[in-house]
């Protein structure tokens, strides 16, 4: 299974949200990182055929995604970012209804629905409205949702928003056990979730991919960038006005702050290894990320 | 089926619209049925001035006048309005009841007064309806009269109206098929023969104006069109969850208010012909055939204001603008009626649950492709023609906004 996306362009006016970008996506977990308003939301839109490109397409298998139609649904999953449900509705209702929506058979889908349930610790609340739910709850009934016809393509837009750190860690857990052979996209800010699964990460930024690769690729670009310097912490403010600061750690009188920067910003700053946080940092500046 | 059951569980379950449903329940049926039999309509009048000061005697104040009027044969002639006026002349002055009170009074009252005008008192000194003074014995020709009076107010049409030979002889061929003489029994409890559709049209609309609009307003839009069936089925859906609930909702407010009728009136009268209630009425019904009209008339007012409504949900992906486009349809023509051009404001009648479903009792008719069709059939068939072209109008509306 590939999913190419070949020059995919989107226009808002004479906004650019998506500017020409092309990547191929085979089996594995894709991690898009992007600021907010990198056009991250607006390429899954396209990528799951409910926004139209401005120019471009994607391609399954060589064939064009739109044009698909319903035989392209039947194997998507997605989660929007603004994950709309019906208050009404017990999360086992709602799950049930979307799996009518998805064709499932009514046999096939009670247990499914269950087996979601159970796998995103919600069981016990199976019965009760989603009106009632707390984000994070009602998060993990949108994540269910996507995953109830356990699609070949599963694109979560911020699926870690709203999340507490344990249903962060289980969610990482269980996609990373879903994908196996299946394309997983997922979009967020929080490179930390990126960092754990993503068997590729693709950094966006005013609607390009910028970078791309492995974590260690992406981590390995900015080697010998990564820096630590121990400064008296009245000159830290005058240091984060002039380089990016990824971090910045009280060590009794003085801070150690961890600056990106193409060279040596101090003869006594020490180089240090790298992270994917570093590489985002590099690519977008502080700033800006 | 799943889905439409889901879905259909969904419609109901919404705070809204059960809140729609009870009140609507309570003032149609519980108000505008029970109480009115029971109280507001036939409860023993007291002082005569107010109707809420009613007793709450309705049941067996209408077993009563079905009873008295019994006494007056089963067939009406020139004896029944004779014998009718004589008991009310026989009353004592200050104990007889009023015209507006619930026995037949005002029916023979108004058939005096458009049957027999030359009974008048010609000096001017009585000031009181022909009812209360006029000789029985003059009361003759009941039906020839009223054949007279009939050519004279279509005659009158035709010269003022522009009405057409042809369809003044339409109308005097549909009249010769009333029997003569005209069943009888106690008349006035048909008088709530009108079920007041058109205030079924706001509790419709909040129930249905937001089935596609929404989605929007949820935010389950990119939800829903990512799934296999995603789009298309779900409108198709929609618009027969739409659908069911108009019947549904139309089954417990018309059900309700024909069960109340039966416990309070039985079978009675079903059999009268509807020129009790207007004299001058062509149509050869009875009142059971009436009923049925407006039962009719309700049933595809419903079905084709449902398909407006949801035309309206469709198009606007706003709540509010939905539900707002939704009763303008209804109440637009009300309000602005004396600014519209008498041709719009007619036109306007044909829409879903605004018409008059007692147009069978006037004389209006339309001419297409050179036929004269009675406007009843329009009132009735048109709404529902509205509501047939607006349900594909809708799903085609949804299913073109697959991409959001």
């Amino acid at each position: 299974m590939e999913l190419s996306i070949d020059r995919l362009t989107k226009h808002y006016g004479r906004k650019i949200a998506v500017d020409c970008v092309s990547a191929t996506l085979t089996p594995g977990v894709y991690g898009l990182l992007g600021a907010n308003g990198a056009g991250k939301t607006t390429l899954m839109r396209m990528l799951c055929a409910i926004l139209e490109p401005t120019s471009g397409e994607v391609l399954l298998d060589g064939k064009e995604i739109a044009a698909m139609g319903e035989e392209y649904r039947d194997i998507l999953g997605y989660l929007p970012q603004d994950f709309g449900y019906y208050p009404t509705y017990t999360a086992a209702e709602f799950l049930s209804y979307i799996a009518a929506l998805k064709g499932i058979p009514r046999d096939r889908a009670g247990k499914r629905v269950k087996e979601l349930l159970g796998m995103l610790d919600l069981s016990a609340v199976a019965d009760k409205k989603i009106k009632t739910f707390s984000g994070g709850m009602k998060q993990r009934v949108g994540i269910a949702q996507a995953m109830l016809n356990n699609p070949q393509i599963l694109i979560l837009d911020e699926p870690t928003s709203g999340l507490d750190p344990k249903e962060r860690v289980r969610l990482r857990n269980l996609l990373s056990e879903y994908a196996g052979n299946k394309i997983v996209i997922l979009s967020t800010h929080i490179v930390s979730d990126v960092e754990a699964i993503a068997d590729k990460v693709l950094i966006m930024n005013a609607g390009q991919f910028i970078a791309s690769g492995t974590v260690e690729e992406l981590a390995g670009q900015v080697k010998g960038k990564v820096w630590e310097l121990t400064v008296p912490s009245e000159q830290a403010r005058l240091w984060q006005a002039d380089f990016t600061v990824a971090n910045y750690r009280h060590e009794g009188e003085n801070v150690v702050l961890r600056i990106i920067s193409e060279e040596e910003p101090d003869p006594g700053a020490v180089p240090c290894n790298p992270t994917l946080d570093d590489a985002y940092l590099y690519y977008f500046g502080e700033k800006e990320a | 089926m799943e889905l439409f059951v889901l879905e259909h569980k969904r419609l109901w379950r919404t705070p809204r619209v059960l809140l729609c449903v009870v009140l609507c329940f309570l003032y149609s049926v519980v108000w505008g049925s029970v109480f009115q039999y029971q109280w507001i309509g036939f409860g023993t009048t007291n002082d005569g001035t107010d109707i809420y000061g009613n007793d709450f005697d309705g049941y067996s104040n209408i077993r009563g006048f079905q009873e008295e009027f019994s006494q007056f044969g089963d067939e009406w002639t020139d004896e029944t309005l004779q014998k009718i006026v004589a008991k009310y002349e026989s009353y004592d002055m200050y104990e007889r009841p009023g015209l507006r009170s619930m026995g037949d009074w005002q029916l023979a009252s108004g058939f005096l007064s458009k049957l027999y005008p030359e009974l008048e008192d010609p000096e001017g000194q009585q000031y009181q309806p022909l009812i209360h003074y006029v000789d029985t014995t003059k009361l003759t020709d009941f039906y020839q009269r009223r054949a007279d009076l009939l050519e004279f107010t279509l005659e009158t049409t035709r010269q003022n109206e522009g009405m057409s030979e042809a369809d003044k002889q339409m109308f005097l061929d549909m009249n010769s098929q009333i029997e003569e003489p005209w069943p009888y029994e106690w008349t006035q409890g048909w008088a709530n023969l009108e079920f007041g559709w058109s205030k079924m049209a706001p509790y419709l609309a909040i129930a249905l104006a937001f089935i596609f609009s929404g989605e929007w307003h949820s935010n389950t839009a990119p939800l829903l069109h990512t799934t296999k069936n995603g789009w298309k089925k779900l409108a198709r859906v929609k618009v027969l969850n739409g659908l069911a609930f108009a019947l549904e909702f139309y089954l417990l407010i018309a059900g309700g208010k024909v069960l109340v009728q039966l416990i309070y009136m039985g079978t009675s009268g079903w059999d009268l012909p509807i020129q009790y209630m207007s004299l001058e009425a062509v149509a050869p019904w009875n009142m059971l055939q009436a009923e049925l009209y407006e039962l009719a008339f309700g049933l595809i007012g419903m079905f084709g204001y449902a398909g407006l409504v949801m035309l309206m949900s469709a198009l606007a992906k706003n709540n509010v603008l939905a539900l707002v486009y939704s009763l303008a349809f209804v109440y637009v023509p009300d309000i602005l009626g004396r600014y519209l051009p008498k041709w719009l404001m007619a036109l306007s009648q044909y829409l879903p649950l605004v018409g008059n479903s007692f147009d069978y009792l006037n004389y209006n008719v339309f001419h297409i492709f050179g036929m004269s069709v009675w406007s009843p059939w329009m009132l009735i068939s048109v709404p529902g023609l509205i509501g047939i072209v607006c349900i594909p109008l809708a799903i085609m509306k949804w299913s073109r906004r697959q991409r959001v």
